[in-house]
């Protein structure tokens, strides 16, 4: 109701959705609290609010989640972008050209169910355990999402969109630039906040995979010691990143995309 | 005779190398060896049942449907492609939603290599033209279908296309509001001069708009009648006439 019933301004429906939101997350804090003091759980596996939040301020002081947030940004930021770069080129390509669709979606077809950490031993066997490997394989695994969604909205611009750009004497450039851009705009920027998501996933299954920083690693490695509140403090962390960085492309995206109902 | 389109034996199949329609039979023919000649300055409703291959017909004019036999040519020259000298109006307006509808009229204009405020000086003077001075700044989102199809065809105006194809324009809007765009088009028709090729399944607006009637039926599609209207009031016998054309095989 909420969405029909106000203005279509996007200053009514932010606090709209927040509310909700808030009391939600509020909700789940307070359950949370009880869980952890009633002792339902076994004693010391699951750390309360308080003691999360402590261990989070702790590596947060220590330099150690800046250095782990550092290079997990550095190692998803690079992948993400190669990634979106050729899977957005690939999906353009695909979307426009039937032919070349028919040769490439059997092959794409096989290859997206195959989840981004079962490739990791063989990313670690063929590149090792530096950062490229890692790299590649968050690449890899963008790509194909942002192929997925690029080729979709792609194929679905308007023939007599494409007709009327040729009719109107539109040299191929600008039939490119003015037409199947803009038109598949909206596809293009959930591809990217798709494959931002991808990019997050492939990071954390790329660095369980071997590395010495990292927020996954850390994860790992708290879990070694059963510090579950450290270990909390970083999903936490993970959790929040994902949020804003899907917050930040949606706010670029509304500025580009402003026509678009959807 | 800039504007005079002819069709010498147009038969166009889909299938084969097409992906649709192939049928068991292979190439599915749509138009027979189709033969007309539209002089320039001439306003011709193509009139038929849908899937008569009425639509084909335009498609093949504007260069976006490539005949299987036969050929097209405008002033003498042999189409081969779609070009500005042949102006399209699409019956879901083709207009592009991230633009206004000055944007959209600018884009006709931006092959002409005119300084930019030229070009938004003329993209003004065409929505006047068409009456839609006040909703120039507007994206088609916030325009109604009348208004639209307005944008649409002050549009394909401003390219100056020497033949007009219209597919249906008029299809998808209200009947008052039919009635206003077909007194607009008559009276753009009539201070352009541009050649009109109309596309529609409606007998009394191609009796209401054009100064030729050509019926089209039959599967392949083939010249059932050719009518030219005389001036004045639509003629009800020829109304009678053509509605029985219509109705057969």
């Amino acid at each position: 109701m909420y969405a029909t019933l106000s203005p279509p301004g996007r200053a009514g429906r932010i606090p709209g959705r927040l509310g909700p939101a808030l009391v939600a997350a509020g909700s789940v804090l307070a359950l949370w609290y009880v869980l952890a003091r009633s002792g339902v759980v076994a004693l010391g596996l699951l750390p309360t609010p308080r003691q999360t939040f402590a261990a989070l301020a702790d590596g947060a002081r220590g330099g150690t989640l800046a250095t782990d947030l550092a290079a997990s940004l550095a190692r998803a930021g690079q992948g993400f972008a190669l990634g979106a770069a050729l899977g957005g080129a690939l999906g353009f390509a695909t979307g426009y050209l039937p032919r070349l669709s028919a040769a490439v979606t059997p092959l794409v077809s096989f290859l997206r169910p195959i989840p981004a950490i079962a490739l990791v031993p063989l990313a670690t066997a063929w590149f090792g355990i530096g950062e490229s490997a890692k790299r590649l394989l968050i690449a890899y695994a963008v790509l194909l999402a942002v192929w997925l969604y690029v080729h979709d909205g792609v194929s679905r611009v308007p023939v007599t969109h494409l007709r009327a750009a040729r009719s109107l004497g539109a040299p191929l450039r600008r039939r490119f630039t003015e037409v199947l851009l803009p038109a598949a705009a909206p596809a293009l920027l959930a591809a990217l906040r798709y494959g931002a998501s991808v990019a997050l996933l492939a990071l954390v299954a790329a660095e369980l995979g071997g590395a010495d920083s990292g927020l996954a690693y850390r994860l790992q490695v708290d879990g070694q010691f059963l510090r579950v509140d450290r270990m909390f403090a970083g999903l936490l962390v993970l959790g929040l990143l994902g949020v804003g960085v899907d917050a930040a492309l949606a706010a670029i995206g509304r500025r580009f995309v402003h026509w678009s109902a959807s | 005779m800039s504007g005079s389109v002819r069709l010498e034996g147009l038969s166009v199949s889909y299938g084969g190398t097409r992906r649709r329609n192939a049928g068991a039979s292979g190439a599915a023919p749509v138009l027979d060896a189709i033969e007309l000649e539209f002089a320039n300055g001439s306003f011709t409703a193509l009139l038929g049942p849908s899937g008569c291959g009425k639509s084909t017909v335009l498609n093949t004019v504007a260069g976006f449907v490539r005949p299987t036999a036969g050929r097209v040519t405008v002033a003498g020259t042999p189409v081969d492609g779609p070009g500005p000298d042949r102006g399209m109006v699409f019956q879901h307006y083709a207009l592009f939603p991230w633009r206004t509808a000055r944007g959209n009229v600018e884009f006709a204009l931006k092959r002409l290599g005119l300084s930019r405020p030229e070009r938004r000086r003329r993209a003004l003077a065409a929505l006047a033209e068409v009456g839609l001075a006040e909703g120039a700044e507007k994206h088609p989102a916030q325009l109604s279908g009348g208004m639209r199809q307005r944008v649409a065809l002050a549009r394909a105006l401003a390219a100056e296309p020497e033949v007009l194809l219209m597919d249906e324009p008029f299809g998808a809007l209200d009947a008052l509001t039919r009635t206003r765009m077909q007194e607009l088009l008559r009276e753009l028709w009539q201070r352009t001069g541009t050649t009109v090729l109309f596309v529609t399944h409606d007998i009394d607006e191609a009796l209401a708009l054009a100064d030729r009637v050509v019926v089209l039926g039959g599967s392949p599609g083939r010249v059932l009648a050719d009518h030219a209207l005389p001036a004045g009031p639509p003629d009800p016998d020829l109304r009678t006439l053509i509605a029985r054309q219509l109705g057969s095989p």
